[in-house]
């Protein structure tokens, strides 16, 4: 029987009294309705935040096809403080420019020689850092597509090209089977971005007195690797290498010597280059074959365009496009749709100490050094003078554009982005937190002492 | 005519506030323990009032007494000076009441719910089972296991049959 329980439990409540709680419950309930006013708005913060951070850690992926309204952006930025680098998520996809240079932004914290990477087609910038001075469209490369990135492998004495691959993210390495190499630079891609060419520096003893340079033409997956040449250091050695449109063909300098090879590595001609003339970069093949110079008239800063035999060197006809004016040099991009020539146009740096309408080679012509900037610039046939089509802030002193956006021959107004980038959001809000949750854990003794005195007091 | 919830808590605060106290065994606890379930009663009255508010006060207490959040919020402390209240009665009413009242801070939240749903507020295992959200078996199995502590605890409270009703 429960009788005595139930007659005990009656009892004991019967002394109970009314507890004064109305005033005290009405306060709680408007209280807790503020509380979840406050939590809602918590929510709704940190949901539109993690709608802006994830996509720096999850996004789908990019189609490798995005790069088909590639166009060259009329001016082109300093990279944003804190900008995604070109492997972060989201993926940038291919791209049309990738740049560098001595500005500010360009060196990092430790002169560490950023290279701006820019999409395809919009205005989103990435980043990735060489460790040293590393001049694009020299040493860093952008392929035909615009999808990948090769570059030296860094400071590290290791023979190696990198391959950054824009839309997967990934980087591929491609070590050098040329024995005793202690650095590889990418130089050129063929047209159809499946072989690259690159120029391994070995010592010639072991004390590294001299060095001697190979010039290779290799497949991405590293399995097949020609050697072109082997030869002493010297200024000029391979610093322009430029596929003829089908592949067939390769043309190369080394010294004062061109010579046009087949991808197996057999010579087809060489020729000898006249003075203050070099072949004019990787766009020097022209549709018909032949392969066109660079020249500088004597005593001026004028440099033009001229077509030779690509086996004998002569002049042939020749190209009615203008020439460009007081520049330290010019380099050939490639050719647009309407036969007009893109060329980078190195602007001279006004306190260098060089004079650049006298003799001088040119790679001290496009060194940072002498440079003060670049534009991008078009060679129509039959113009009176060049028509800018891109333009850089100074001290960007070396751009190379993909060869889809140059055969394209599209241009876009551009709104470079703003002062800051992804990763000074994420690590901005990231150190936030962390400081706020570190505050919030050496506080909690405080806090809860505080919160229930308050509720003490409030139920009193 | 509607009932205010003002009117609700001025007629219906004293049965409550014997419930809460027999639920918590402490008069500040019961207190806390009210005053949260017409705070959450008062946020949802416009929808609860033309049904049975009292029903739903007393369903809140008994869920927040037992839940994990609310067990950990009441943690015992010490105060600068005892709460004195007209009811309290130190003297004695009784032995009995003092042993129940012993034997019940011996119970679990759950035991303590069966306890004060069948032997005080009468109900049904089925009724106390709706009341605390679970099964019948569930109040059975804690009904017994209360009986056998209280047994164990403050034998003169339950007649020795009773824990065989439970089997």
């Amino acid at each position: 029987m429960t009788a005595r329980l139930r007659e005990t439990l009656h009892a004991a409540a019967a002394d109970v009294p009314a507890y004064p709680v109305y005033e005290r419950a009405l306060a709680t309930a408007r209280r807790s309705r503020r509380r979840a006013v406050v939590a809602a708005v918590v929510v709704l913060v940190l949901a539109t935040l993690t709608g802006a951070v994830l996509p720096l850690t999850r996004t789908p992926v990019v189609d490798p096809a995005a790069g088909a309204d590639a166009a060259l952006p009329d001016r082109i930025a300093l990279p944003p403080l804190g900008a995604l680098h070109a492997t972060d998520r989201p993926r940038l996809g291919p791209a049309s420019v990738i740049f560098s240079g001595q500005a500010r932004r360009l060196q990092g914290w430790d002169e560490d020689g950023i290279i701006g990477v820019v999409s395809a087609d919009s205005d989103r910038y990435r980043i990735f850092s060489m460790g040293y001075e590393a001049p694009v469209g020299e040493q860093v490369i952008l392929s035909p597509d615009g999808r990948y990135v090769a570059r030296p492998a860094g400071l590290s004495e290791d023979g190696r090209v990198d391959l950054i691959d824009l839309v997967t993210g990934r980087t591929r390495r491609l070590h050098s089977k040329v024995t005793n190499s202690v650095g590889t630079s990418p130089r050129a891609w063929s047209p159809d971005g499946r072989q690259l060419v690159v120029d391994d520096t070995v010592p010639t003893d072991p004390t590294r007195s001299g060095y001697r340079r190979v010039l290779s033409i290799v497949t991405l997956d590293g399995e097949r690797w020609t050697q072109l040449a082997d030869a002493a250091q010297q200024p000029i050695f391979g610093s322009s290498v430029a596929f003829a449109p089908g592949g067939g063909r390769l043309a190369y300098q080394i010294g004062r010597t061109v010579t046009v090879a087949d991808p197996d590595g057999r010579t087809v001609s060489t020729f000898e280059l006249p003075a203050e003339s070099w072949l004019a970069g990787k766009g020097a093949w022209t549709t018909d074959g032949a392969l066109t110079l660079i020249s500088r008239k004597a005593g001026s800063t004028d440099w033009s365009l001229r077509r030779v035999d690509s086996a004998t060197g002569r002049n042939t006809a020749p190209l009615p496009v203008p020439g460009v004016t007081g520049v330290t040099a010019i380099r050939l991009l490639g050719w647009g749709p309407d036969g007009s020539a893109l060329v980078v146009a190195y602007q001279p740096e006004p306190l260098s100490p060089d004079r650049f309408d006298q003799p001088l080679e040119l790679d001290q012509r496009t060194a940072y050094p002498n440079v003060r900037g670049v534009r991008v610039l078009a060679l129509t046939p039959d113009a009176s003078a060049p028509r800018t089509l891109m333009t850089a802030p100074e001290q960007i002193l070396a751009v190379d554009v993909a060869d889809n956006v140059i055969n394209a021959g599209r241009t876009r107004a551009t709104n470079p982005p703003g002062m800051v980038g992804g990763r000074f959001w994420f690590w901005g809000i990231l150190i936030t937190v962390l400081i706020a949750g570190v505050v919030a854990y050496r506080s909690r003794e405080g806090r809860a002492l505080w919160l229930d005195d308050r509720r003490r007091r409030r139920s009193r | 005519m509607t009932e205010t919830f003002h009117e609700f808590v001025v007629h219906r605060t004293p049965a409550l506030s014997r419930t809460a106290y027999l639920l918590t065994g402490d008069h500040q606890l019961a207190e806390d323990l009210l005053q949260s379930a017409l705070a959450r009663t008062y946020r949802h009255w416009r929808r609860i009032r033309d049904t049975d508010p009292e029903a739903y006060v007393r369903r809140v207490m008994y869920h927040q007494q037992v839940s994990w959040w609310r067990r950990r919020r009441l943690t015992e402390r010490l105060e600068a000076q005892p709460t004195d209240r007209p009811g309290d009665d130190h003297s004695e009413t009784t032995a009995l009441r003092l042993s129940l009242l012993h034997a019940l801070r011996g119970l679990t939240p759950r035991q303590r719910a069966v306890i004060v749903l069948r032997f005080y507020e009468d109900l049904t295992e089925a009724q106390a089972a709706e009341v605390l959200g679970c099964s019948v078996g569930t109040v059975k199995r804690h009904g017994h296991d209360a009986i056998r502590r209280l047994r164990a605890t403050a034998l003169d409270l339950i007649d020795p049959t009773v824990e065989r009703s439970y089997q």
